[in-house]
């Protein structure tokens, strides 16, 4: 009994602690996996976030310092759903970053009900764009990229026969769809749809399909290292037709493949040499890992900063910095300066940004069609 | 923090059902299954079909999802009639793998890799629960049932049997037991009494997925049996406070990285399992309820 009341008594010191020191700073919170097989991903998205925090606080753009408060979603919504019921409740923070689909559909419904808002910067999936108004995204999701991707190949490229390979998957599925759809409008033909399963890892007779289906180009959507595995086996059993893919083609694995070489994918355009928060992201970012910043750098940095835009303004009109005010504020303001441009967000929550088509070079890609706003 | 505590119970309470229910086979009659996530996810997602497409409240869809899995266990149940120890593990595997694919390409059913969706919160008797203290009330009255139903068949003849057969299956046949039957109403009984949680799970958090009915979520349930105690009532709760507790609890730790808080829990749960195995082989409830056994 007296351990027992030991340890309570050590539970709430901390509590008590921790809401003391809240009373110093903004706290946000971030749900991203930091241990198991998704950790890198937490980490990179962990590391963009707290960049953004540095500059804000830097800068003095908030009365009081802005704070992370990380939680470990294990990339699994029930961990995801412990960490964000911890963050809202316990943590009391207006706005919670989220990555990963499954654990972001998890806490929707959590942040509804607690009016606290959660952000997208990693999912890409157009079924993350119905998940309440308190659910934002801040990265444009793959329905936009194919719309300005289509045309780029159909009517700029003269691709006129594409064949699909995608994976099993809501994103995999979104692109079929709009592939269905903007392909035809734009005078192409969809000459195949392979659909392959999420663990599949021997495409052999994918190839041969493809071979039969004679397209001019073969759209790859898939993700992780089964794209890799794609784009190689397709090049080792003969198809040597041009190859696309969606934003995830800018992975390492990819790009770094000889065979993806030429591989056309679209990103959201992001000029990292343009002058103010792009050009001093690169050169932190850079200063801080060594490497050039990707996209997801962007938007999670840019997920931070528009929590920074939203609560500067709330505290400008003397307003607090709730979750209910912050969406009232987002309503409120058109566009927002930031990482690549000028962003606008659409009445569901979801980005409307410039989004370019970049190709394989064995480094980070080159641009071959400035960015343009998805129609 | 009300919040969080309380939704710390629900996800316990859902877990200690699952742990309770697996323990019935397991600790009880001597049948490792790892397919245990398989009834889980039977239970969430036929209660969720029954509640969106069919109307039901809670206790039909409940109902529903118990029918549903007690019928799918019958493919479980038949491997368990023909081959025991590692032999079943195998078998229990395959249906396991299977149910994946199931749940990850029946996409009118189970929404695949996306999942559902705006789940409507659980309606039970004209009451919908929209707070989670009316959650953490269902879950409990849940577990307390469960641990009852359980309670009354392994003080029954047929729980006498259950561990006779564990004991030793050919000596328990040999004095007349039909071993055929009773390996069989034991997994359909525990099948059932898990699809219970999976309803719960389901209203709860208003979003299922694969994602929480995979492999990884069958062998964590053993884990909390293990830890708990096998064949004890209470021992597999204790497992889930545990292991649903770890991490939150980490996450307290001043000065502990984040990043750092997965792998000490999945240290601390292999030294855990490794001690328990030296130390306390009938696991940290054991000794609570079989004093004589290990005087």
């Amino acid at each position: 009994m007296r351990l027992v009341r030991s340890l309570l008594f050590v539970a709430a010191s901390f509590v008590a602690l921790s809401s003391a020191r809240a009373q110093d700073v903004i706290k946000i919170g971030a749900d991203l996996p930091m241990s198991g097989p998704n950790a890198e991903y937490g980490e990179l998205f962990g590391a963009a976030a707290n960049l953004a925090v540095e500059h804000a606080n830097a800068d003095k753009m908030l009365s009081k310092k802005l704070v992370i408060q990380f939680e470990d979603s294990q990339a699994t919504p029930q961990q995801g759903v412990v960490a964000m019921n911890k963050l809202v409740s316990v943590e009391k923070v207006p706005f919670v970053l989220s990555a990963f689909t499954g654990v972001s559909k998890a806490i929707a419904p959590v942040g509804d009900r607690a009016k606290v808002v959660s952000v997208n910067g990693g999912g890409i999936g157009p079924d993350l764009a119905e998940l309440g108004e308190y659910f934002w995204n801040v990265i444009p999701l793959v329905n936009l990229e194919i719309r300005v991707m289509a045309p780029y190949l159909v009517q700029e490229r003269g691709f006129k026969r594409i064949a699909l390979i995608y994976v099993d998957d809501p994103a995999g599925e979104a692109i079929n769809k709009e592939l269905a759809e903007n392909v035809p409008k734009a005078g192409g033909q969809l000459v195949a749809q392979l659909q392959i399963p999420r663990n599949a890892q021997q495409f052999t007779s994918i190839a041969a399909r493809v071979r039969g289906a004679n397209p001019d180009l073969v759209f790859i959507a898939s993700f992780g290292a089964q794209q890799a595995q794609i784009v190689k086996q397709l090049r080792d059993n003969g198809v040597s037709q041009q190859l696309a893919g969606y934003s995830v083609f800018s992975s390492p694995t990819v790009t770094e493949l000889p065979e993806a070489k030429g591989a056309l994918f679209p990103t959201q355009s992001v000029d990292w040499s343009a002058p103010g928060m792009s050009q001093r992201v690169a050169k932190d970012w850079k200063a801080k890992t060594g490497k050039d910043p990707s996209f997801f750098v962007a938007n999670y940095y840019n997920a931070v900063m528009v929590f920074v835009t939203l609560a500067q303004a709330l505290e400008k009109s003397g307003q607090p910095i709730t979750g209910e005010n912050l969406l009232k504020q987002r309503k409120a303001t058109g566009t927002f300066d930031l990482v690549g441009g000028k962003m606008e967000f659409l009445p569901n929550g979801s980005v409307s940004m410039p989004i370019q088509i970049n190709e394989v070079d064995g480094g980070a890609g080159k641009v071959v069609k400035a960015g343009t706003m998805a129609k | 923090m009300e919040t969080y505590i309380i939704n710390l119970l629900v996800l316990i309470s859902i877990n200690a059902i699952l742990a309770v229910t697996l323990n019935f086979i397991l600790g009880y009659a001597g049948i490792f299954s790892i397919a245990h996530a398989l009834f889980f996810g039977v239970g969430a997602y036929a209660a969720t079909f029954a509640a969106m497409k069919l109307g039901l409240d809670f206790t039909g869809a409940t109902a529903f999802g118990m029918l549903l899995a007690a019928l799918i266990s019958l493919a479980l149940a038949l491997p368990a009639l023909r081959v025991r120890g590692e032999y079943f593990v195998a078998a229990s595997l395959g249906l396991q793998m299977l149910a994946i694919t199931v749940f990850t390409e029946w996409k009118s059913v189970t929404g695949g890799i996306g999942g559902l969706t705006n789940i409507p919160p659980a309606r039970i008797f004209g009451f919908t629960l929209t707070q989670p203290e009316h959650y953490l009330v269902l879950s409990l009255a849940c577990l307390l049932a469960i641990i009852l139903i359980i309670r009354a068949l392994v003080r029954s003849s047929f729980g006498r049997s259950l561990k006779a057969l564990r004991d030793d299956e050919a000596a328990a046949s040999a004095f007349g037991k039909n071993v055929s039957v009773i390996k069989t109403s034991a997994v359909v009984l525990s099948s059932a009494l898990a699809a219970v949680a999976g309803s719960l799970y389901a209203s709860y958090l208003s979003f299922i997925n694969v994602e929480s009915f995979v492999l990884e979520t069958s062998i964590q349930l053993m884990a909390m049996v293990i830890i708990g105690g096998t064949a004890t009532l209470f021992g597999p709760v204790v497992g889930a406070v545990l292991i649903i507790l770890l991490p939150a609890g980490l996450s307290y730790i001043p000065h502990l990285p984040a990043t750092e808080i997965g792998s000490i829990q999945q240290i601390i749960y292999g030294l855990a399992m490794v001690l328990l195995m030296i130390f306390r082989p009938g696991g940290l409830w054991g000794f609570q309820e079989n004093p004589k056994a290990h005087a």
